[in-house]
Order: C-alpha cells, then structure tokens, then sequence
C-alpha cells in the first residue's frame, strides 16, 4: 500500500495535504515529494490533514520533521490535523507532540494560520 | 486460560519492501479478529507499530533478496503474542538504543520505539543471522 497524496487549498490560501495510506517507510518518499512542492513559492502555510493515515512508523514521522524544518525555513507554517490514536501515541512516546502543534479536525488546524 | 480459539499462528517469508509491510500489517489485523479486538486495541497497536519497525529495519538492512528473504512468524494466546524476525543483514550494532533521537532529527527513533511499545526486544547473532524476538502481553 503506497501512499497517496492530495493536495487543495483552502478559503483562506492555506494548502491542505491529504495523504492516503501509511505514512511509513515506504510511504514517507510521497509526502516528502508533496511538500517540496510547496517550498520555494513564498513562505508556505500548511495543514497535513491525517484522517486518511492510517499508521505511522518512525521514517514516518521523519518527513514530517523533514517537512516542518523546510517550511519553518522558508519562513512557513505547519499544523497537523486529525491523527489517529496509533499517530497521537507514537508522537507522544517519541516526545514530539512538544514540537508539532496538531489540532482535532482540520477546520481548527485551519483557523487563525 | 487461552482457549485454543484464541491461539493464532502466522508464518511468512518477506523478500521486498512494500509487500514485505503489508504482510506485516496484514498479519496483526487477522489477529485482531482471531481475538475479537478492534484497531484501537493498545496492546495490539503497540505491538504492530513495533513489528512495522523491527520488520521494517530487517527488509531495508537485510540484504533481502529471494533466495535470501526475511523469516517471520507470530504466534500468540489469549494472554501473549510473539513474533520473530530472521535476516540474513550484517549485526546490529545498536540493538540495545532506548534514547529516542533529539526532536529535530529525522531518522534515528525505529529501536526506541519499538523497545517503548513492547514487554520484551531480544535480539540475537545467530551465526550470519540476526534474530528479533518481540514480547508483548495482552
């Protein structure tokens, strides 16, 4: 199972990723192509929605890092919205939900960016 | 005491990535049927996501090829399940990691995850061979 990722924009110009599938290691290449996309037009404002992942592995979680060091580079932003269980608790055990902010639905990740 | 309903045995042999993990997941989500739980079961969450890293790190690192495919097998009652992991790759150096990486850094967490979401890790060099044995009660 590959990971798909869609991309739309929002009412208020913030780009929504939507990936499909497990965001592992051999998901992890997908997203980190989404958001080089993104980088390099203007400071990037993004949510990544993750209702439709459903699981995360540490390589993972590593192109979102990778994700939020190039947006914050750029002078962007980055919220996560949605995660499931298994996602919240493996972002607590590694200690970086202190580091990702990440909202309920993606419409609170939305508000105020 | 386990009822022999509840006993659940899987063996695969794993030879390329992609395929290799949906095995891995698939074989969780039987078991999760066998022992009537759901996907937001802890115990069998926290097994999976540790299988997915210590599968995962055998399929990249384990010289895997057709001939030469990773070994897995699950086994468990109503109390425990175990699995097994068998690679043909080069020893472990760092088997042993608990400290998870610093927050910025990208890669360096799949040992201490997988030893935080389990009751056991063993890992073993057997001969040219690596050997995981993952704990994790019910």
């Amino acid at each position: 199972m590959s990971l798909e990722v869609e991309t739309r924009q929002a009412e208020n110009g913030v780009t929504v990723l939507a990936p499909v599938g497990r965001l592992d290691v051999a998901g992890a290449p997908a997203l980190k192509e989404a958001i080089a996309q993104l980088v390099g037009n203007g400071p990037p404002r993004v949510v990544i929605d993750m209702e439709g992942i459903s699981f995360v592995d540490s390589t993972g979680l590593g192109s979102v890092i990778s994700a939020l060091k190039q947006i914050r580079g750029n002078q962007g932003e980055l919220r996560l919205a949605a995660p499931n269980q298994q996602a919240r608790v493996v972002l607590e055990l590694t200690t970086l939900d202190r580091v990702f902010a990440y909202y309920a639905t993606v419409e609170e990740a939305l508000a105020g960016l | 005491m386990a009822g022999d309903n509840h006993r659940f045995e899987f063996r695969a042999t794993l030879s390329d990535l992609e395929g290799g993990l949906d095995v891995l997941h698939a074989s969780i989500d039987e078991l999760r049927k066998v022992l009537g739980r759901d996907a937001d079961d802890r115990a069998l969450m926290f097994f999976e996501t540790a299988v997915a890293e210590i599968g995962n790190n055998a399929l990249l690192h384990g010289r895997v090829s057709p001939e030469r495919p990773v070994q897995y097998v699950l086994h468990s009652d109503a109390e425990t399940v175990v699995a097994w992991v068998l690679d043909s790759g080069p020893p472990v150096a760092r088997h042993w990691v608990r400290e998870m990486a610093p927050p910025t850094s990208e890669a360096g967490r799949g040992l201490a995850l997988a030893r935080s979401m389990l009751d056991s890790l063993e890992y073993e060099r057997r001969g040219q061979l690596n050997l995981w044995r993952l704990v994790k009660r019910l």
